[in-house]
């Protein structure tokens, strides 16, 4: 009987350390806890102290021609002055089938708090002369626009200007 | 035994540990990227693509997880919930058409340098496993093709001297190809598709001598024979390609010249019904008779019609579902001031026949338009494709 008992302990010991060998090996295994993803706090982007303002006379009168003019106002909305403001210009072409990207750049050294900076830019609209693609002729390509300021802080705004042709 | 009974806790007490998860933290569903929008055509419409660029003939791929377009002629494709578009072709390659032949594989309708759009096409495989824009050329002098679902093949017509058509096919997704009849159409093929149960082929033809495209032919794949099923008359002629249903063969038609301002009463282009064993083409039952329609497009199951088009010639266009055994046509999207893109290859069904996709943007100004996005994420400004609902009630 006691032999019987001995025997009994025995598989039972030996299925026990098994089995918790087995369960310490999952839980050293265990990937580590997750962490909830936040997402980025949109603060800055939300929250633009830099304005940009178009003169619409000008858009008006712009044509998809080469020495094209346009004025920016770019204004500084925070209270402290804003130094080394980038702003770009980029134009493009409704047709995507056209490699018409030309890109400008200028940067303001100093915009005073709540003050503007006026910008003359001067660049090329015209379009490349016109190879077959997929568009139709009854469907004439736009010119696009695309302004950008961006202080050395990344904090932007942008303003997308779409041209009839 | 005192030892044994301090062992069995210790063992008990590792069980217990071992059987405890470490707390989880909860991760909150991300958000759909593409989430719904309402841009003017209605509740529930989802935008598939944003920014410039002229968008047309959209194909869902088998799975129904992307769909390929053709933009500014060359070819992309975007995945159906989010994610980055894929070019197929380079840009100075114009495509007519393009559609899956399987989930990973495109074949392509076009022409590379083209001197004019439309000519002298070619039937082109492309792969998206071998990650450039190199295409296959299958055939040239292609004028019109069909995939077969199911099958990875595609059925073509193509061009056999100036008054004649050929039909030919190719199968497992490769560039070979096979004649089906020895003998050539008479006439040139504008469009074909395939029958419901996929053996059977219906063309629109622009016969010898005729500059309208104004016959439908039938072609029985397996017999290797055709027959004309419908002949019109009277300066109308065929738009896009004919709709082959349960319930008959479906195609737009009327007279090209006619203008939405002219003041006569006969709508600019009308849908039509033929019997599939041929007869006198009637107007299609259901849709009304001021009913002006633009593009059809026969659903997955073969049971329904997605059809653009405008109630009557003031009215808006919208995209309407016909059912043809009801005789019942219901509006899908509520336009307000959108302009449907209403070119005969510009819709295509989901392949689980819940949703169409359609090309739309808002009316444009004649004036500069500012806008405060970048230009790649705007969607009324430009021609972009929505995926529209079909409810439940046009769903057979």
């Amino acid at each position: 009987m006691r032999g019987v008992a001995i025997w009994f302990s025995g598989a039972a010991l030996a299925f026990f350390l098994t089995a918790g060998a087995f369960l310490l090996l999952a839980n050293i295994a265990t990937i580590p806890a997750e962490k909830s993803l936040a997402p980025e706090p949109p603060a800055a982007a939300s929250q633009p102290i830099v304005g940009l303002e178009l003169n619409a006379d000008q858009l008006a009168s712009l044509k998809l021609e080469p020495d094209q003019s346009l004025d920016l106002t770019v204004r500084n909305e925070g209270n402290t002055p804003l130094s080394d403001v980038n702003v770009t210009l980029s134009v493009s072409s409704e047709n995507t089938a056209l490699s018409v990207s030309r890109h400008y750049r200028q940067t303001v050294a100093k915009i005073p708090a709540k003050g503007t900076a006026d910008i003359p830019f001067g660049f090329d609209l015209s379009v490349p002369e016109q190879r077959v693609t997929g568009r139709p002729a009854s469907e004439p390509a736009r010119g696009i626009l695309e302004i950008k300021a961006t202080t050395p802080d990344g904090i932007s705004t942008m303003k997308t200007v779409i041209l009839p042709p | 035994m005192a030892k044994p009974g301090l062992l069995v806790v210790l063992l008990a007490a590792m069980l217990l540990m071992g059987c405890t998860h470490s707390e989880e933290s909860s991760i909150a569903p991300l958000a759909p990227a593409a989430g719904r929008v309402d841009p003017g055509l209605g509740p529930g419409t989802r935008a598939l693509s944003s920014g410039p660029g002229y968008k047309g003939s959209p194909s869902w791929n088998p799975d129904g997880t992307r769909i390929a377009f053709t933009m500014d002629g060359y070819v992309v494709d975007v995945p159906t919930t989010s994610g980055e578009s894929r070019r197929w072709t380079t840009k100075d390659f114009v495509a007519t058409d393009t559609e899956w032949t399987s989930d990973g594989i495109l074949a392509i309708l076009g022409a590379t340098s083209p001197t004019r759009r439309g000519a002298d096409n070619s039937l082109y495989r492309a792969n998206a496993g071998e990650g450039s824009l190199a295409l296959e050329r299958i055939a040239r002098g292609v004028l019109a093709m069909s995939p077969i679902p199911g099958e990875h093949g595609l059925v073509f017509a193509r061009a056999k001297g100036p008054h004649g058509s050929k039909l030919a096919g190719s199968r497992d997704g490769g560039t070979s190809y096979r004649n089906y009849a020895d003998n050539p159409i008479e006439g040139h093929v504008s469009a074909l598709s395939l029958s419901p149960d996929g053996e059977e082929v219906v063309m629109s033809l622009r016969p010898p001598g005729d500059p309208r495209t104004s016959e439908l032919r039938t072609f029985d794949l397996r017999q290797r024979e055709g027959r004309n099923i419908a002949r019109l008359e009277g300066d109308r002629e065929i738009l896009g390609t004919p709709q082959w249903t349960r319930h008959g063969i479906y195609f737009v038609a009327g007279k090209q010249s006619t203008r939405l301002d002219d003041d006569s009463s006969e709508p600019l282009f009308e849908l039509y019904c033929v019997p599939a064993d041929g007869g006198a083409p009637e107007p299609a039952p259901g849709v009304g008779e001021d009913f002006v329609a633009s593009s059809i497009r026969v659903s997955p199951d073969d049971d329904r019609l997605a059809v653009i088009g405008r109630l009557n010639p003031k009215s808006p266009i919208n995209l309407y579902v016909l059912d043809p055994a009801a005789k019942k046509l219901e509006a899908i999207t509520a336009n307000e001031d959108m302009e449907i893109k209403t070119d005969p290859d510009d819709l295509a069904w989901s392949p689980d026949g819940e949703n169409v996709a359609i090309i739309a943007r808002g009316t444009p100004s004649t004036e500069p338009e500012v806008r405060t996005e970048p230009a790649d994420r705007l969607l009324r400004d430009f021609y972009n494709l929505y995926e529209i609902p079909v409810s439940e009630a046009s769903a057979r």
